[in-house]
């Protein structure tokens, strides 16, 4: 398994995603991004391709290949890409020289906040916004991380193969945030937002009870127990997601 | 109806979670429990078919302590057995006479039983089923079934659990259960590699139905294993003595060359056994195993009292019977709500579920509901029946099952 290939899909698919809800609840960077037209695509030789779209005030992040992007931006390898997202290296430009305003000043201000957002410490999380924030794209990554997994990770793979067809919901109670995972026939997709009616959920009592279980800093058997945590439905398919949610950690430290 | 409320139960776990891990950890943790809340945490007393958790509340209990009660808790036979022997000596630097007793009781019972070793649970016997089979046949692949529960040896539990590494698995092989097509391929595909096959009886994992072995497959099975040199080993930890006592291989008409036994074996006394065709006692004298307890000869004698009063009511008969006419009568209570109630497995060791969810959330708070009104019934794993439940319980029971019907009708309707 090549561990580079893997933590580049979660970079991409899993950690750029949270973009989206960046401009949308942090207001300095809704006011940075509201006049942004351009896209970016992202290609990784032997690796994913990713794309972010602004429109309107509204980011999109997709998989794959958009159609005529306005900057492509092109990694030798999956190492590459993930070295940039370590700050150690540069994506070459192969599309977009217009825009190097742009890559080099104003787009590093969104990454720089969603870094700031998913590097907490004691302090930050004492703030609730910084925590309401945190715990959104905490729940988010991992959503969208269990998908990667469920497709790149062996183990993960192994596990997954067995859920059972229907959704799980991962939400704060009583009004958010959430992300669902789906099963259907060994394929998963995740999605942000709620169900009314999923197979199964983990339900958490707060922001802070997802923020510590999310970051392993509580584990899910006392949280159970104490009502902090409420796996609801098919109790198999929560199993089986907490122990892909374990193997996060192995990839995105 | 009173509901229970569980203060000192969740006062105890919170105190706890301070000094274990997760307070409650393995298969008595609340975490499988749906909601947790609404069950308790921990017992006080317990007996015949009944126990009381530290709140005062009173549950008939289908769990039995996941199996290991079989004659009601506080047997007087079986304790005055346990007790006479524990002022004779209990670990002693040499074993007591009781062990031969024991063995030769069990030889006696056993229908394929030459011999047999005790060890505490029955993951130190399925862990030397293993050991064995390898032993004597000099291969190193295992197949087992897949959902299939053998304890919690590296080995036994699935991959990707925490603490379990990919060489655990290195010579794990999975089939299907009544895949016997399946099982037949990965012995072609593995010539004179495979030391054992290991299964249950029957299929019984957690969360979904159980399933009963299809016409002729164990049969089959044997025959493959034996043309093969496959040691064939049936974990009857959880099944032993709640189908026949001379082992749940009889019910189903095959004979295994290794049979595991622990939870009904000594009515909560802490022993377990593995039994085998004299063709394997020397591979299996030859495989060092031992535990600081397993010579422990109160836990021998009580399992010895047990099994003689298991045999002398026809025990495996008198818990079908019990279990059938409590079923039978639940799934009554449950049509005339408009719900059907779907059992599977053997009646002596229920898998219960309400089929008209498929998330299974109906069943869970109807479970809970149940729970909370004095009647313990889990959601995601079979049930037990003991030879203490009473007509009385199971009237009570079906009084308590209809009115946690009412309340779940009020919350989901039909």
């Amino acid at each position: 398994m090549n561990t580079d290939l893997v933590k580049a899909h979660l970079n991409l698919n899993a950690v750029l995603v949270n973009l989206e809800d960046l401009v949308v609840y942090d207001e300095e960077m809704a006011a940075l991004s509201k006049n942004w037209a351009l896209s970016i695509q992202f290609i990784v030789r032997n690796g994913p391709r990713a794309h972010i779209t602004f429109e309107n005030g509204k980011c999109t992040v997709g998989r794959g290949r958009r159609k005529r992007p306005s900057i492509i931006l092109y990694f030798f390898s999956p190492r590459h890409l993930v070295r940039m997202f370590d700050g150690k290296a540069q994506p070459v430009l192969l599309k977009g020289f217009t825009k190097l305003g742009f890559l080099l000043k104003d787009f590093p201000k969104l990454t720089a906040r969603l870094e700031h957002y998913l590097k907490p410490t004691p302090e930050l999380l004492a703030d609730k916004k910084y925590l309401a924030l945190n715990t959104r794209f905490t729940i988010t990554t991992a959503a969208f991380a269990v998908r990667e997994l469920g497709l790149l990770d062996p183990v993960a793979r192994a596990i997954s193969s067995h859920i059972g067809n229907g959704v799980v919901l991962m939400k704060v109670n009583p009004e958010g945030p959430a992300a669902m995972l789906r099963f259907q026939d060994g394929g998963i997709e995740a999605e942000k937002g709620d169900t009314a009616k999923p197979m199964s959920a983990m339900l958490f009592r707060n922001l802070k009870t997802a923020n510590d279980i999310l970051n392993q800093k509580l584990d899910a058997f006392t949280a159970i127990a104490t009502g902090d945590v409420m796996p609801r439905g098919r109790i198999g398919m929560v199993d089986s997601l907490s122990l892909i949610l374990d193997r996060i950690p192995l990839y995105l430290g | 109806m009173k509901t229970y409320t569980y203060k000192k139960s969740v006062a105890l776990f919170k105190r706890a979670a301070k000094v274990i891990p997760c307070g409650i950890y393995g298969h008595l943790s609340p975490a499988p429990l749906v909601p947790a809340t609404d069950y308790p945490f921990y017992a006080s007393r317990a007996k015949g078919a009944r126990f009381w958790d530290v709140d005062g509340n009173e549950f008939i209990d289908y769990m039995c302590a996941y199996g290991p009660m079989v004659l009601g808790y506080n047997d007087p036979k079986v304790d005055a057995a346990a007790m006479k022997q524990l002022k004779s000596g209990n670990c002693i630097t040499a074993p007591a006479p009781i062990m031969v007793e024991l063995a030769e009781h069990m030889v006696d019972t056993i229908a394929i039983a030459d011999w047999a070793f005790f060890a505490k649970n029955g993951g130190d016997v399925t862990s030397y089923a293993l050991m064995t089979a390898r032993a004597a046949t000099g291969r190193k692949k295992i197949v087992l079934v897949r959902g299939g529960y053998h304890g919690v040896a590296p080995w036994a539990q699935a991959a990707g659990h925490p603490g379990v590494i990919d060489e655990d698995h290195s010579t794990i092989m999975y089939v299907e259960w009544n895949d016997f097509e399946g099982l037949e391929r990965l012995v072609n595909e593995h010539p004179g590699e495979i030391a054992a096959f290991m299964a249950t009886p029957y299929h019984h994992p957690t969360f979904v139905d159980s399933e009963l072995p299809a016409v002729g497959y164990w049969s089959r099975v044997e025959a493959l294993c034996k043309k093969n040199g496959i040691v064939l080993i049936i974990d009857d930890v959880r099944c032993g003595f709640r189908l026949d006592m001379r082992g749940s291989s009889e019910y189903f008409g095959f004979k295994p060359d290794l049979a595991c036994y622990c939870k009904a074996i000594a009515n909560g006394y802490p022993i377990s056994a593995l039994v085998g065709t004299e063709a394997l006692k020397t591979a299996a004298a030859k495989v060092f195993y031992t535990g600081s307890y397993w010579f422990s000869a109160v836990a021998m004698a009580a399992s010895l009292a047990t099994l003689k009063e298991l045999k002398r009511l026809k025990a495996p008969e008198l818990m079908m019977a019990r279990g059938k006419k409590l079923l039978d009568g639940m799934i009554d209570i449950a049509r005339s709500h408009g719900y059907t109630l779907n059992v599977s497995g053997i009646p002596s060791m229920p898998s219960v579920y309400i089929t008209d969810d498929e998330s299974l959330m109906l069943h869970q708070d109807w479970c809970a509901e149940c729970t909370k009104r004095g009647v313990y019934f889990t959601s995601h794993h079979n049930w037990f029946i003991s030879t203490a439940h009473t007509d009385a319980d199971i009237k009570k029971t079906w009084n308590v099952v209809d009115e946690a019907f009412k309340v779940v009708r009020k919350k989901y309707g039909m």
